[in-house]
């Protein structure tokens, strides 16, 4: 067994899945200024659309016992469709507010979708099985790997790619990055702040959605606390890669996934349990020594 | 007018004379009923004052929102119970402590004290790093604070308990002792506000670029706020164990920052009056959805909310309070007496918006 | 009837008026410059036609189309463009991006590549550095951008804010070069903020002189220019320093 290529795979399917998360904040921060606190619970709440709502300890497939071809984008959709939800509800009656105020309403509106999954759901966490045969190991480079890790790299770098060409290549990617820019003179030009904002949230709720499929088939369970913690890992890579930058918020999200692998596997057996304190400990250093991010020239401006 | 600036100082303190008064009638209501759950209700509240009242001497005067004050919470409270345990329980449940630890057995007021001095002393620590940080980025490591004092207490076997609760501890806080303590509280949150330090700060929190360029040392004077603040938040910290009996790590990370953060915004988070407030209001609130939680029976027919409706029920104020009325119900006005016309009053000259 | 027409208007932040019942028509081709001393209300008057800042009071109308409680964006589909004072152009897109942003708006996107090869034969910097990212270009190479950026969106009316702010003199004159020639070509309609009234004259136009949020003055550029008395009156003292 190859212990490098196996920490390497799962520094990267981990990373991935923090950079994904960390994306779909670094996306709505950037148009809006807006740490959305609340993204942690649309991850939870793609996850818990896979089942029946009942308090019933066994869970019930619903959404999840739809074929993989179908079960992708109907629960990216419902992603979007939430996330966009939320925007309409609590956000847009915001746009005037401070960035502060927008920051705790998004941490009291994560509260409310998180209860609320409690009361449809019931607290205790649930069993679900969504494509067990992913979790079969397969051997790549003289290391045993889940197949599902090697599907999470791909999946990230598609979409990651997929992200990188839409804000390229496309109207909306156009729109949206000279909004982020400048929002006031993008509408000056015309563009749309309702549209821009809306296709923010959209495509934010899509990656929360992305990030549940694969935590659902990894962990193979449904808790309403796991949009939390998940969150919490996101929003450190988010400022560790420059708040607002796309390209730094996926860089530092596999930073922390890696410096997270490595610490499980080298810290000794008595501290191991501790190892989120000593992650956050190395981030609250990181943003010491650098305020701007680790991946934004230091000439650059902190925008916050 | 030297004057009338000098009754302008006195009349500053007469918010916290209110404010005592204000508590000091809800108590002695509550008493006059003999009603032990309302009793128990009175001391939670007051146990909440003293947080929100410690949380607001740092979050109202930097204009730094902090997620990271249930840990300062946490380390007041388990200090307490270091501190008060009997060394039998102690040698049973956490048996890791060092010597003078586990054969310790103060008593509660000395204990929440200490607890008070260690969770300044982390503030301290803690903060020398955040608070070089600057608004919103501050705030996100202030998450990150929280979450490490989660993790190590949750984890650290022999000396927390992790996981499992700590049981036994002297239920000594009853609704006399939380209003003494809250009233310490806002004393010193208004000595400190109208202090040079308070004054300095406040001046730095709309506007962070220009108030360096006017020369404020923003860094210093938030750290003496956070100090004092996590002061009175591990104070709040012990009152809450004491009055509980019970600790867990779990009380202390997502849910209580939540309501603490929700009292504060609905209050006001521009002034004292408005933490305080905001604690009244949303403990009334929330002791209306406990019971309803609990089910009520009108006539033939038993209503009851889903667990979780409380929290819900009070996110929801908090957004519409952010959206419809973003400097909370005391619109960030203090409750003072006004020169000559002895009445309660909102002062418009201590409006901010947040 | 005039291409835009401003009724009345008035614009407050808070209790504190920044433009009082000012009313202005500009006719189709016709080039005005709004002068004045700082703070007389011209950059208000140009945040109040664009959207930017609701008015307290007054109607706004372009070819006959109300703006007034328009969104920018919605504002700027009737036909308005803004070159904004400091440029504001968008950094980190490139050159080229820049001046796509403002495209969306038009019906006839068939000619967009065919008005996008004209601004590049217009400004043969910005055709060199097309897919540079646009915070590199000098100031007035940004300036040039602004301008193509603003010429984009195929605009009836163009606003240009303060064009010589930051800028060498020799640069300003081919930025008031470009923005003449491009006039007459396109039959463009031209509204620039400019408080050098001596720039104003030279360039000649109708002038409209702005003081404490009103309307002080109007006449024909190249009088104003001139007759330092007249600008005296008008602006009081700081009024010299701000004709040079």
């Amino acid at each position: 067994m190859n212990t490098a290529a196996q920490l390497f795979f799962d520094a990267a399917s981990l990373g991935g899945i923090y950079a994904m998360a960390a994306l779909g904040i670094a996306l709505i921060f950037g148009v809006m200024n807006l740490v959305n606190f609340a993204h942690g619970q649309y991850i939870a709440f793609c996850v818990f659309a896979l089942i029946v709502p009942s308090t019933d300890a066994v869970a019930v497939m619903f959404l999840g016992r739809a074929p993989a071809f179908l079960l992708i984008p109907l629960l990216l959709a419902v992603g979007a469709a939430a996330a966009v939800a939320s925007e309409y509800a609590v956000f847009r009656h915001l746009r005037k507010a401070t960035p502060v105020a927008m920051m705790i309403s998004s941490f009291a509106l994560g509260f409310v979708i998180q209860n609320a999954l409690l009361a449809t759901y019931g607290g205790r966490p649930k069993a679900i099985s969504l494509w067990p045969e992913l979790n079969t190991p397969v051997t790549v480079m003289g290391a045993s790997v889940p197949l599902l890790q090697l599907i999470v790299i791909l999946a990230t770098l598609t979409v990651v790619a997929g992200l990188a060409l839409l804000l390229k290549k496309t109207r909306i990617g156009l729109e949206m990055r000279a909004a982020a820019e400048n929002f006031t003179m993008a509408r000056l030009l015309g563009v749309r702040a309702n549209v821009v904002i809306t296709g923010a949230f959209a495509l934010s709720g899509a990656l929360a959605a992305a990030v549940a499929l694969i935590m659902a088939t990894q962990t193979g369970v449904a808790d309403v606390r796991m949009g939390g913690q998940i969150m919490l890992v996101a929003f450190i890579a988010t400022v560790i890669g420059g708040l607002g930058s796309l390209p730094g918020a996926v860089a530092a999200g596999f930073l922390i996934g890696a410096v997270s692998v490595l610490l499980q596997a080298y810290l000794p057996l008595d501290a191991r349990p501790f190892r989120d304190a000593f992650l956050y400990t190395l981030v609250i250093v990181s943003l010491l020594v650098r305020p701007q991010g680790l991946f934004v020239p230091s000439s650059a401006k902190p925008r916050v | 007018m030297p004057g009338k600036h000098m009754q302008n100082r006195l009349l500053a303190h007469s918010t916290p004379l209110i404010l005592a008064l204000i508590l000091l009638a809800f108590v002695a209501g509550v008493a006059l009923t003999g009603d032990r759950a309302l009793a128990r209700m009175a001391a939670e509240t007051l146990v909440r004052v003293t947080l929100v009242v410690g949380l607001w001497i740092f979050v109202g005067n930097s204009g730094v929102i902090s997620f990271g004050h249930a840990g300062y919470m946490a380390i007041g409270a388990y200090c307490s119970a270091w501190l008060t345990l009997k060394p039998q329980a102690k040698a049973l449940f956490l048996p890791d402590l060092p010597v003078w630890l586990a054969n310790a057995e103060w008593h509660v007021f000395p204990a929440a004290i200490a607890s008070g001095f260690l969770a300044a002393f982390v503030a301290l620590i803690s903060g020398a790093a955040i608070l070089r940080l600057s608004g919103i980025a501050a705030s996100i490591a202030t998450f990150a604070f929280l979450a490490i004092v989660y993790t190590v207490y949750s984890n650290w076997e022999g000396v927390t308990g992790a996981t499992s609760s700590v049981v036994g501890l002297t239920r000594y806080v009853g609704p006399w002792v939380a209003l003494a303590w809250a009233v310490a509280a806002i004393v010193a949150a208004n000595l400190y506000a109208n202090s040079a330090s308070g004054l300095a700060l406040r001046a730095t929190r709309e506007d962070e670029v220009a108030a360096r360029a006017s020369g404020i040392d923003q860094y210093r004077h938030r750290l003496l706020s956070l100090v004092i603040s996590g002061f009175f938040t591990g104070v709040a910290g012990a009152l809450f164990g004491h009055s509980l009996g019970v600790l867990n790590p779990d009380s202390f990370y997502l849910g209580i920052t939540f309501i603490a953060l929700a009292m504060l915004v609905v209050g006001g988070i521009g002034s004292l009056s408005g933490a305080v407030t905001g604690v009244l209001v949303l403990s009334l609130l929330i002791e209306a959805l406990v019971r309803l939680e609990q089910g009520i029976t009108i006539g033939e027919a038993a209503l009851a909310l889903p667990s979780g409706a409380q929290e819900i029920l009070i996110g929801i104020v908090m957004i519409l309070v952010l959206i419809l009325r973003p400097a909370g119900l005391t619109g960030g006005a203090e409750f003072r007496l006004r020169a000559r016309t002895p009445r309660l009053s909102f002062d418009q000259e201590q409006t901010t918006t947040n | 009837m005039s291409r835009l027409g401003v009724f009345d208007v008035s614009v407050r932040y808070g209790k504190v008026p920044a433009l009082t019942d000012v009313t202005l028509h500009i006719g189709e081709g016709e080039r005005i410059f709004i002068s004045g001393p700082n703070g007389a209300g011209k950059s208000s008057l140009l945040k109040a036609i664009s959207g930017a800042v609701p008015t307290a009071h007054g109607r706004i109308e372009l070819d006959g189309d109300l703006l007034t409680g328009r969104p920018p964006e919605a504002v700027a589909r009737l036909g308005l463009s803004m070159v904004p004072e400091g440029r504001e152009i968008f950094g980190r897109l490139t050159v080229e991006e820049n001046l796509r942003v403002g495209t969306g708006i038009r019906r006839d996107a068939d000619a967009v590549e065919g008005d996008i090869a004209e601004i590049y034969r217009a400004f043969p910097i910005l055709a060199e550095r097309r897919h540079a990212s646009a915070g590199a270009l000098s100031g007035g190479q940004q300036q040039m951008l602004a301008i193509g950026r603003a010429l984009m969106t195929n605009p009836k009316l163009m606003m240009v804010d303060e064009p010589s702010l930051g800028l060498a003199p020799k640069i300003v004159d081919q930025v008031y070069d470009t923005l003449v020639a491009l006039q007459e070509e396109r039959g463009l309609t031209l509204l620039i903020v400019e408080q050098s009234s001596v720039r104003a004259g030279r360039v000649g136009g109708r002038m409209i002189l702005l003081r404490g949020g009103q309307v002080v003055g109007e006449g024909d550029a190249a009088a104003f220019a001139d007759k330092d008395a007249l600008t005296e009156a008008y602006f009081g003292k700081t009024g010299k320093e701000a004709a040079e």
